[in-house]
Parts: structure tokens; C-alpha cells; sequence
């Protein structure tokens, strides 16, 4: 049944996506508000669909690919609803709202019926693990694309173009800013979720850390995010540079969730 | 009786020629004293960073521009050769069109700005302060407030208010989001720098550091702008202090380089800052934009930016030309009229006299009222008397007859005296 319901999330989903999109080219409150709001009732809906899924099953419903991948396009239209609350970063909702609208599309695509939980993942670290991890992802995700946009409106003024300069795109401050804060959730979300993994690891599978594929980059992710913290706190880095470490953090991070399925297999396989 | 403009602006002259012809407020009273000795009826003097023009009638054009041609010899050590190179004269028709074109910033270095209507108000106010404008001009600047007016109202020219200034101020927007407690420093005393501090100031802009060479013109200049002043070598200190820098000196070289602001950007764990350089030649080394979190515009930048706000409004003026040719046209024809029938100017003349008077009169009996209801009279008063004068102006132009003439001259008491005066002034 919540497979059904899914496309009545995915269709909020589709209709901010458009929204945003006209957005683009025409630069009016309430097309922006239009958007905004398709996005929460679509966060409401697919929230609740998660929720009924757990109740349903009788676990978090991240164990494989279309669960996780649901979950990720939840957890970014919920942190993006939350951090445009305090910015104005309208803009970027046309891209991220459709690329939300993609995960979810593609976790469709894989098999959504509900299975009874694999032995291996009974656990209460399950949701702590997963919940944090996926929750890190998706607002690195969003830094990801807010450092692009960093990028852009940098190089418009270093170049002296004057799209960037037009209201709608935000100040360099601004986009610094929401980056800032985007670190400064993603990263304990990141080390929480990578503390609990490896305890669970040590309690699963006998020992903390396997070098596993999926757990050496992680923490490869996770040196990259600390590297940039550190060097913002000590040697004041900022704006490109952030955002280029930024991009090399979820770059990182876009391998250790794909690529490392992909290639390498390892003990994550579930996902 | 031709109205002639003499002049230059930023397209005709470098600035240091602009300099020289610039003419400070304080120097109007006397020069146009001077004008008045010349023959030059009636005089006024606009003259802002951009541009000085003088727009002046005479009897004589040829004999009275000799004579203020000597005069700005004197005054402000013109050389003839530049005279050929870097002015401009009108007479009449193009007097009216290029004051319409200037008024309604079609002539400004960013077209539709729109801060050069409120120069040349200033500038006709102050002639009439120095009672240097009569009739003519009076008529030609009112008719030129209601053509920008008309300008702005029916164009989209001034829509987007962008000045080089503002742009400087949207910039500076972008890259800090908030311009409120950003700190900024002003080298050099030049006066673009006072424009643009005054729309940063309107942003909630923290302390204003000036400095200069010559420390006491810092002084003098941080004085007027409530800022702080500093000595010169304190630059190095001051660069790490400040989120924006303004640079308006006259020095040759560049006194700000690369290798100064890198040092800087490092002490200041790379806190972005903003330079705006409207020198020329430029303060601040090119290479600085460069540097990570540096962000160097110079004037030419702020120009060509502005540029792309040109290219969506090209066919705004268009319009905004149509409009000027039309009133260009219509004032032209209504001039002439005046001067194929001197009775008709001193009927308006004598008119306006006398509305003068009644309306001061009126406004003494009337404590208390504000500047609107004051309008408000003006305007209605300008109405009635036009109103009831038309048909007397009207069938003066339709039969211009002795017995006419004469009927109108007794009507409205006018005397043969004046009457010739007034031939005198309207021909030539």
C-alpha cells in the first residue's frame, strides 16, 4: 500500500520541482511560495509514508536501496524546508527539489515490498546508525549544492558578469553562511553515524573496525569534513576554498555510497 | 535672443580637463556676476564630477561668446586648443534638447540615473538664488523639469535606479549579504567617493576611515562625511581593519599592490574585501582581484556592468528620445511664437507679474501652510491666469493687426516703452 501512496509524495514532490523551475524564469513570490509549499505537504506526506512503514515492518526502514534512498530524499527536502527558514536560498530549491524528486524516482525503481528484517541488521543500532548517517548524507548534499552555487556567483563577480549580481541569486556571505551550518550539523551526524557503526560492527561482527571498503571511506569522508573544519577554526578558511572542500567531501561521500555498492562489494552489501 | 549651452561632460573631456572647469558652489555668485558684465542676460551654471556647462542667453552670440570665452580664459586657464577638443556649443533647438537629455540622464555615464535631475534643479535654483535666470530661461529649466518628469513617468529609463554608485553598493551586497557595521576606508579625497558613501551609508555602514597624502585634507573630508581620519602610512594596518576600501587619488601609480593585500588577506584569516577603485589612472594593482576573497572593481568595471542594465533598456530610450524630439519640437515652436510677437511675452510677463505679487501676498495672510498646499495654490493661480489670458494670446496670433495690438496693450496696461525693450530682447 505505501508503495501506491509513495507517488502521491513523489507527485508533491514533481509539482515543487516545476514550480521551482518556473521559478527560474520568473522571479515571483508566490511561484516561490507555490514551491515551498508542494515541498512541505509532499516532506508531510512522505514523513508520514516513513513512519507507517516502521510501524508496518517493525524496523527503521532503511535496510536496502529503495528504503535508504527514500529515506535520503526525505531527510533533504526536511533539512532543506529547515535551513531556507533562516536564509534566503529560494534559488537553490530549483535544484535541489528536483534532485530530491530523482532519489525518490529511482527508489521507486527498486523492490519496495517489505521483507522481514535480516538477522544481521537486528539491532538496535540500527536506526541510530542509519538515521545519522543518512541524515549526514543529505545535508552534505545540500552543502554540495551550495557550494556550486558558491562557485558560480563567486567567479560571476570575480569576472564581472552581471548575472550574478541580480537579486535573486544570494551573497557570497549567505551561501558561507548556510555552508557553515551545514558543517557544523553534518559533521557530528557524520562521526555519530560513524561511531555507531563501528560499535555495532564490534558487537556484529566481533570487531570495531575491518577496513571495510564502505568504513575506509567513510572515514576518508569524514577526514576530508575534519580537515575543513579544522583549517575554517584555526586559519580562518572561507568561502572558495570551503566550498571547494565542500564538493570534495560529498564527491567522497557520493563513493562511498555508490561506488563502493558498485565495485567493491564488501560487508555493506545490503544497500 | 539665443539660448546657448557651453560645455563638456565625460564624453568629451578626461578628467583632469573636467577638473579644471569644475566650478564649486561657492563660485557661482561671483562668476555669474561677472557673466552679467558681459552682456549675458541671464546665466545658469551646472557643473557636477560628470560634466560643467553653462547655459546662458544673449543678444549677440558671436560678440557675447568672445567675451565669456575670455572670461573662462581668466577664471579657470581654458587653453584654446581644448576648446576645439573637448567642448561643445549649442544654440536653441539643440540647447533644449541636450539640456532635456541631460535632465532626463540620457546624457549621464549611466544612462537613466538618476541623481543629475536633482543636480540640475540645484543648479537652477542657484542662479535663481543669484537672480541670474528671467524669462527665457525660467522657462526653458520648467519646461525641462516636466520633460524628465515625463521621461521618467512614461519610460522605464529610470526604472531600475542604477548609478555607479549603486552598483558599487549592490556588489558590496553581494559578497558581505549585510552592509550594516562593515567597515570601510576611503583613500583619497575625490568626489565620486562622496556619492558613493552616501548610499553605503544608507546601508547601516559601521565607521568611515579616511586617508590621504596629505593628511589634512583627510581632515577635511572626514570631517564632512563624519569619519575618522588617518595617516597615510597607516595603510597596511588599516587594509586589515576595513571590509571595503574606496580609492579616488590622483597618483600616477598604483599605491595598493598585490603583494600588500596578500599579506594583509593572511592576518585577516581571509575575511573577503571589497576594493572599488574609481581612480584613473587606478589606485589598486589589477592582480589584487586575483587573490582569494579579494574582490577589485574599477570604474571602467562598475560601467561595463551597468552596460547590461543599458542593453535591456535600449528601447526604453528609444522611447525616452521620441519624447525628447516631441518636446524638443513643441517648446521650439512655442518659443518662436513668443518671438514673432513680443506683446505675446510681455503679456505673459506682465501676468506673471502680477500673480507674483498676488500669490505673496496671499501666502503672508496664510500662517501654517506646508510646502504641498503652497504647490497647490501655485499651480492652481498658473492655471487661471493662462486660462483667462489664452484668448487674448490666442487672437493675437490669429490677427496680429495694429488696431489689435493696440487694444491688448491697453487691456493688460502695457507701455510703448517696455514694449520696445522687449523688441530689443527678443530679437537677435
Amino acid at each position: 500500500m505505501t508503495y501506491s501512496v509513495m507517488f502521491s509524495a513523489l507527485a508533491l514532490y514533481l509539482l515543487s520541482t516545476l514550480f521551482y523551475l518556473l521559478f527560474l524564469i520568473s522571479d515571483r513570490k508566490a511561484i516561490e511560495s507555490a514551491g515551498h509549499f508542494s515541498l512541505l505537504a509532499g516532506f508531510v506526506v512522505h514523513l508520514a509514508l516513513t513512519v507507517f512503514r516502521y510501524i508496518q515492518a517493525g524496523y527503521t526502514p532503511i535496510t536496502n536501496t529503495h528504503e535508504s534512498l527514500s529515506f535520503l530524499s526525505l531527510s533533504v527536502a526536511g533539512f532543506f524546508l529547515f535551513i531556507k527558514k533562516s536564509y534566503k536560498i529560494s534559488i537553490l530549491g530549483s535544484v535541489i527539489v528536483p534532485v530530491l524528486s530523482v532519489i525518490l524516482i529511482s527508489a521507486l525503481t527498486f523492490p519496495a515490498e517489505i521483507k522481514p528484517l535480516p538477522i544481521a541488521l537486528k539491532s538496535y543500532w540500527l536506526p541510530v546508525h542509519t538515521v545519522f548517517s543518512f541524515v549526514g548524507n543529505a545535508i552534505f548534499l545540500i552543502s554540495f549544492f551550495v557550494s556550486i552555487l558558491y562557485l558560480l556567483v563567486e567567479r560571476g563577480i570575480k569576472k564581472k558578469k552581471f548575472l550574478p549580481i541580480s537579486p535573486r541569486f544570494p551573497s557570497l556571505e549567505t551561501l558561507d553562511s548556510v555552508n557553515y551550518r551545514c558543517m557544523s550539523y553534518g559533521f557530528p551526524f557524520l562521526t555519530i553515524g560513524i561511531i555507531t557503526g563501528s560499535v555495532w560492527a564490534g558487537m556484529a561482527w566481533g570487531s570495531y573496525w575491518n577496513w571495510d571498503p564502505k568504513e575506509t571511506w567513510s572515514l576518508i569522508t569524514w577526514i576530508v569534513y575534519a580537515i575543513l573544519i579544522h583549517n575554517r577554526l584555526a586559519i580562518g578558511w572561507r568561502g572558495r576554498r570551503t566550498a571547494l572542500m565542500m564538493i570534495v567531501g560529498f564527491l567522497s561521500i557520493v563513493f562511498t555510497f555508490l561506488g563502493v555498492n558498485f565495485f567493491m562489494g564488501g560487508r555493506h552489501s545490503y544497500l | 535672443m539665443p539660448v546657448v549651452v557651453f560645455g563638456l561632460n565625460h564624453n568629451t573631456a578626461p578628467v583632469d580637463v573636467r577638473e579644471k572647469l569644475y566650478v564649486p558652489e561657492a563660485a557661482v555668485p561671483d562668476l555669474v556676476k561677472d557673466l552679467k558684465k558681459e552682456d549675458i542676460g541671464e546665466a545658469v551654471i551646472l557643473s557636477t564630477c560628470n560634466r560643467t556647462e553653462f547655459y546662458f542667453s544673449c543678444d549677440d552670440f558671436e560678440r557675447s561668446f568672445r567675451k565669456f570665452y575670455r572670461l573662462l580664459v581668466e577664471h579657470f586657464g581654458l587653453k584654446a586648443e581644448w576648446l576645439e577638443q573637448y567642448t561643445y556649443v549649442f544654440r536653441n533647438e539643440d540647447t533644449y534638447r541636450h539640456l532635456f537629455l541631460v535632465a532626463s540622464g540620457l546624457d549621464s555615464m549611466v544612462v537613466g540615473e538618476p541623481q543629475i535631475l536633482g543636480q540640475v534643479k540645484d543648479a537652477y535654483r542657484l542662479a535663481t538664488d543669484n537672480s541670474a535666470t528671467g524669462f527665457l530661461l525660467d522657462k526653458v529649466f520648467h519646461r525641462t523639469f516636466n520633460v524628465a518628469k515625463r521621461v521618467r513617468t512614461e519610460t522605464k529609463i529610470g526604472y531600475n535606479p542604477v548609478s555607479i554608485s549603486s552598483m558599487a553598493t549592490e556588489l558590496a551586497k553581494k559578497i558581505f549579504g549585510e552592509l550594516k557595521e562593515k567597515k570601510i576606508l576611503v583613500v583619497g579625497v575625490g568626489e565620486m567617493c562622496e556619492i558613493a558613501l552616501k548610499n553605503f551609508k544608507k546601508e547601516g555602514v559601521g565607521e568611515i576611515f579616511v586617508t590621504n597624502r596629505t593628511f589634512r585634507n583627510a581632515q577635511a573630508l572626514a570631517e564632512d562625511i563624519a569619519g575618522i581620519p588617518r595617516p597615510f602610512d597607516d595603510l597596511p594596518n588599516l587594509l586589515g581593519m576595513v571590509d571595503m576600501i574606496l580609492t579616488s587619488t590622483g597618483s600616477e601609480k598604483p599605491i595598493i599592490d598585490t603583494n600588500l593585500v596578500n599579506g594583509v588577506m593572511r592576518k585577516r584569516k581571509h575575511k573577503p574585501l571589497f576594493f572599488i577603485d574609481i581612480a584613473v589612472p587606478r589606485d589598486v594593482e589589477p592582480g589584487v582581484n586575483d587573490l582569494a576573497n579579494v574582490y577589485l572593481y574599477d570604474i571602467d568595471d562598475l560601467k561595463n556592468l551597468s552596460q547590461h542594465h543599458l542593453k535591456d533598456r535600449l528601447k526604453e530610450s528609444e522611447k525616452a528620445h521620441a519624447i525628447i524630439e516631441e518636446e524638443v519640437a513643441r517648446f521650439t515652436t512655442w518659443i518662436q511664437q513668443l518671438d514673432t510677437n513680443p506683446l505675446i511675452s510681455r503679456i505673459y510677463e506682465k501676468v506673471e507679474e502680477m500673480r507674483g505679487t498676488e500669490l505673496k501676498k496671499a501666502l503672508q495672510k496664510l500662517k501654517d501652510v506646508d510646502e504641498e498646499t503652497i504647490r497647490s495654490i501655485d499651480i492652481l493661480t498658473k492655471g487661471i491666469v493662462n486660462k483667462l489670458i489664452h484668448p487674448h494670446v490666442a487672437l493675437i496670433r490669429q490677427n496680429g493687426s495694429p488696431t489689435v495690438l493696440d487694444i491688448m496693450k491697453k487691456v493688460f496696461r502695457i507701455e510703448e516703452e517696455n514694449e520696445k525693450n522687449m523688441d530689443n530682447r527678443h530679437k537677435g
